[in-house]
């Protein structure tokens, strides 16, 4: 049977754009979504889990990887490697915190020697950021190589106005991260549950049972014993050396910060 | 029926649909700075059902934009091809610059509908977004309706004139179809100003109130967009014409009629590939644009989430390289004397296919973990240097040059120069050739070794600039070098491989999809923003979506436009059929005529 030429066109389109389609749905898909607010204010927040929410903004919603690299020189930007240490030397008379939040809020009143003054206010719009992200992105540069001093009222009150309204209270520490997200780490890619339960989620009784470790531990033993299991100790009745210590490199930001967040729910 | 009845009553429910949108659009405008009066009482957003709000703007506004590219496309060169008849005396091309006006003449309503319908989208689900775009633009929405109406009155001018204005009052009736053209260029940067103001406002404080309409209007990438779509528009009409004409070659029961309709086609792509080649310099130009207004936007647009959708582009516009080089070559075959030219083909199509691979090459591969440890990062050592943009630039630029040098030898296929100086011509243009190849691979490779800022700036320009003056040199030469050529042989239309008539179509549905990708990238890289910086999408459907959604929009959408094209152009010919004839269109004989 021929088959008429309107439907041999037909055809023929339909398979053009169905290539088309099933390419762009076999490669890497990425969304993007609007950055959550992180809110400090009145916090009793420790400078490690300050330095990783820093951590996290330096790397999502500030936008700052894009142009700066860590240990890598940037044709862009500066490599931020040591700057916590070097931040008090830029510029005489100005201490490296205050050298460093200058930087974030006044980026162009002080632009390193072979680059362009290309970097955006990171309290303004588009990036945003409300004042205890600047909190936090100030401590993590910090911490690279330096000591995390920096405290909220070193941060102008004028720095991202507003942005903590509508956040969270009192002495509530909310971290970017996912729970959902995070329990799917626990499940998957992590392997948690190889060895722990968790709540909802079975687990053989290789290692402690984690279902209120949010209650019986802090927030910050919860960080530290990802990174590194050997260095916070064995809890007791447990074999040693048995929890891997590569969390640190295995996992990324995102998903240790969402990993901490569902931990964190189990109470 | 009569047809000529037909014909006006058909004109006269055009102009009511036109007259209603544009009515429509006045109303809005007049109630909208009532709502930004009192913005407390109006809802952010309201949720379309089933679909969802950005579904439903999404989808209508690509239709929209897919059917005002035709119309304004379309009759850029039908314009140009009128006045070629016109100067050359030639019946042909005057019959082919009405059968392309028909065809955009029988869009016209559809598209003025859809603009309506995507206002009133915004209106009902997107009422601040509406309201801050109305308080700054208002004295725009007038202009927009008025050139509307004048762009609409001259068009039915020019079509319903054909005749009328004929023979001595020719001019007249050509003067109308550069003013129609130059009318409807100013609604696209009119609405254009719209559209790029929400990527990269300017001309407004940073609380986001106007204090300079005009830096509005004129904002970072308004012109680049201008120039761009411009250009895009007249590919886009020139690829919807091509495959219009192959389906009617594909249709045909006599030769006439395939003859025809086989030189319909290949001066539909010619138009679509001569503007084709200048459209990545004005891409390159938009994307620098872009650096210039926002650095980390550009970024994210190019290497942030969106960096996999360049990847994709670069795949459709390869295909859109290859095919459009695939036609000529096939159409060389119905050539007398083009058999001389064949030697060039296989390394013409191994420039192109490498270029192809090295373009759509990714700078980060998709790999497992172990893989990824093994190559010591997702960049390959070897792959990965094709992957960044001195390597893609570099191939882009040869790709084009392969791409013209394919045009030049179809172009004196069937000819012979008679020119005394025809060999040292000839010899002066291949040295052309080879040292802007040469230049463009040297300086691609210095692209390597140089900051990112001497790259963009100076080095992508300076490639560029080279393809386009060996361009130009080539055909300084040429035409001079061709003119008065003996020939070998009339070209012989219709006789064609009808293969060839499905790439024409393979080129419309991939540009058309091409459109639809762009679309997503020039209103993705805003994000989470209505208007980047200024305005926060705050809607539950402020998630940019990845790109496999966005494909499977983008088909959906392009298989609608292709479904209400077919329509259109079916009723289009319902109305006209027997009525050429009558007003003295009949089509010219094609066959064994002089060469095109």
């Amino acid at each position: 049977m021929r088959l008429p030429v309107g439907v041999k066109a037909a055809i023929f389109t339909l398979i053009v754009m169905g290539l088309y389609t099933y390419f762009a749905n076999s490669i890497p898909q990425i969304e993007s979504r609007p950055p959550q607010e992180l809110s400090l204010e009145g916090g009793n927040v420790t400078p490690a889990q300050l330095v990783k929410a820093g951590e996290e903004i330096f790397k999502t919603k500030g936008t700052c990887e894009v142009c700066h690299r860590i240990g890598q020189k940037g044709t862009r930007a500066p490599d931020l490697a040591g700057i916590g240490g070097r931040a008090g030397t830029r510029k005489p008379g100005t201490s490296g915190k205050a050298y460093l939040i200058e930087s974030l809020v006044n980026p162009n009143a002080y632009v390193v020697e072979g680059y362009p003054p290309i970097m955006p206010a990171v309290d303004r719009p588009p990036i945003g950021l409300n004042r205890s992200e600047v909190w936090a992105l100030t401590a993590y540069l910090q911490s690279l190589g330096g000591t995390v001093d920096v405290t909220l009222a070193d941060i102008p009150a004028t720095v991202g106005a507003g942005g903590a309204a509508g956040g969270p209270t009192a002495a509530e520490v909310k971290l970017p991260g996912d729970p959902k997200a995070g329990k799917a780490v626990f499940t998957g890619k992590g392997g948690c549950m190889a060895c722990h339960k968790a709540g909802d989620v079975p687990g053989t009784p290789v290692g402690p049972d984690l279902s209120q470790i949010a209650r019986i531990q802090t927030p910050d033993y919860i960080m530290r014993k990802i990174l590194d299991p050997k260095g916070m100790g064995t809890v007791s009745g447990y074999p040693a050396g048995v929890m891997p210590q590569t969390f640190g490199q295995t996992l990324t930001a995102k998903e240790y910060t969402d990993l901490v967040a569902f931990l964190l729910t189990l109470k | 029926m009569n047809a000529g009845r037909v014909a006006r009553r058909r004109a006269g429910w055009g102009l009511a649909l036109v007259a209603v949108a544009v009515l429509v659009t006045a109303v809005l405008v007049g109630v909208a700075p009532a709502q930004t009066q009192a913005p407390a009482q109006e809802p952010a957003y309201r949720q379309f059902p089933v679909l969802g709000s950005r579904l439903a703007v999404w989808a209508v506004a690509q239709l929209h934009l897919n059917f005002a590219a035709f119309i304004l496309g379309c009759p850029i060169f039908a314009v140009i091809i009128e006045i070629v008849g016109w100067r050359l005396r030639d019946e042909r091309y005057d019959w082919l610059a009405h059968e392309f006006v028909k065809l955009t003449f029988a869009a016209f309503s559809t598209t003025a509908l859809l603009g309506a319908l995507l206002l009133f989208l915004f209106v009902g689900y997107y009422p601040r977004f509406w309201s801050y775009m109305t308080g700054i633009f208002y004295p725009t929405y007038w202009v927009y309706a008025l050139l509307f109406f004048a762009e609409t009155f001259i068009v039915y001018l020019w079509y319903y004139g054909w005749d009328w204005l004929a023979g001595p009052r020719k001019w007249i009736h050509v003067s109308l179809g550069v003013l129609s053209n130059l009318v409807g260029t100013a609604i696209l940067f009119v609405a254009n100003a719209w559209v790029t103001f929400m990527v990269s406002p300017g001309g407004v404080d940073e609380a986001g109130r106007v204090t300079s309409l005009w830096a509005a209007i004129n904002n970072f990438t308004w012109m680049p967009i201008n120039i761009h779509r411009l250009i895009a528009n007249i590919v886009f009409g020139g690829t919807i014409a091509a495959a219009y004409a192959a389906f009617r070659f594909l249709s045909a029961r006599t030769d006439e009629e395939r003859a025809r309709y086989d030189w319909m086609g290949y001066v539909g792509n010619f138009v679509a590939l001569s503007a084709f080649i200048v459209l990545p310099f004005a891409g390159y130009w938009l994307g620098f644009e872009i650096y210039q207004f926002n650095q980390t936007m550009g970024i994210t647009m190019m290497g942030g989430f969106m960096s996999w959708l360049w990847i994709v582009q670069a795949i459709l516009i390869g295909v859109l390289f290859l095919g459009s080089n695939y036609y000529l070559w096939l159409g060389m075959e119905r050539i007398p004397g083009s058999e001389r030219y064949r030697k060039f083909m296989p390394p013409m199509l191994l420039v192109l296919t490498v270029g192809f691979l090295i373009w759509a090459t990714p700078r980060s591969m998709v790999v497992t973990f172990e893989e990824a440890r093994a190559m010591g990062g997702t960049h390959h050592p070897f792959l990965g240097v094709f992957g960044v943009m001195s390597a893609k630039n570099t191939v882009v630029n040869l790709m084009i040059l392969t791409t013209f040098l394919s045009w030049v030898l179809y172009r004196r296929a069937n000819r012979v120069s008679t020119k005394p100086w025809v060999r040292t011509g000839m010899a002066v243009q291949w040295v052309v050739f080879a040292l802007a190849a040469a230049a463009v691979v040297a300086i691609g490779v210095l692209g390597y070794y140089v900051e990112s800022g001497v790259r963009v700036l100076r080095l992508s320009p300076l490639q560029v600039l080279v393809v386009l003056i060996a361009i130009v040199v080539v055909m300084a030469i040429d035409i001079p070098m061709f003119r008065g050529a003996r020939s070998t042989g009339a070209i012989r239309w219709g006789t064609i491989a009808p293969r060839s008539q499905y790439v024409l179509i393979l080129l419309a549905v991939t540009f058309t999809w091409l459109m639809g990708l762009m679309g997503f990238a020039r209103s993705g890289i805003r994000q989470h923003w209505h208007v980047y910086g200024l305005l926060r999408d705050t809607s539950p459907d402020a998630v940019t979506p990845a790109l496999g959604y966005a494909a499977n929009v983008i088909t959906v959408v392009t298989i609608v436009f292709f479904a209400l094209v077919a329509f259109i152009f079916w009723l289009g010919g319902l109305a006209e059929r027997g009525r050429a004839e009558a007003a003295g269109h009949a089509a010219p004989a094609i066959a064994g005529g002089r060469e095109g």
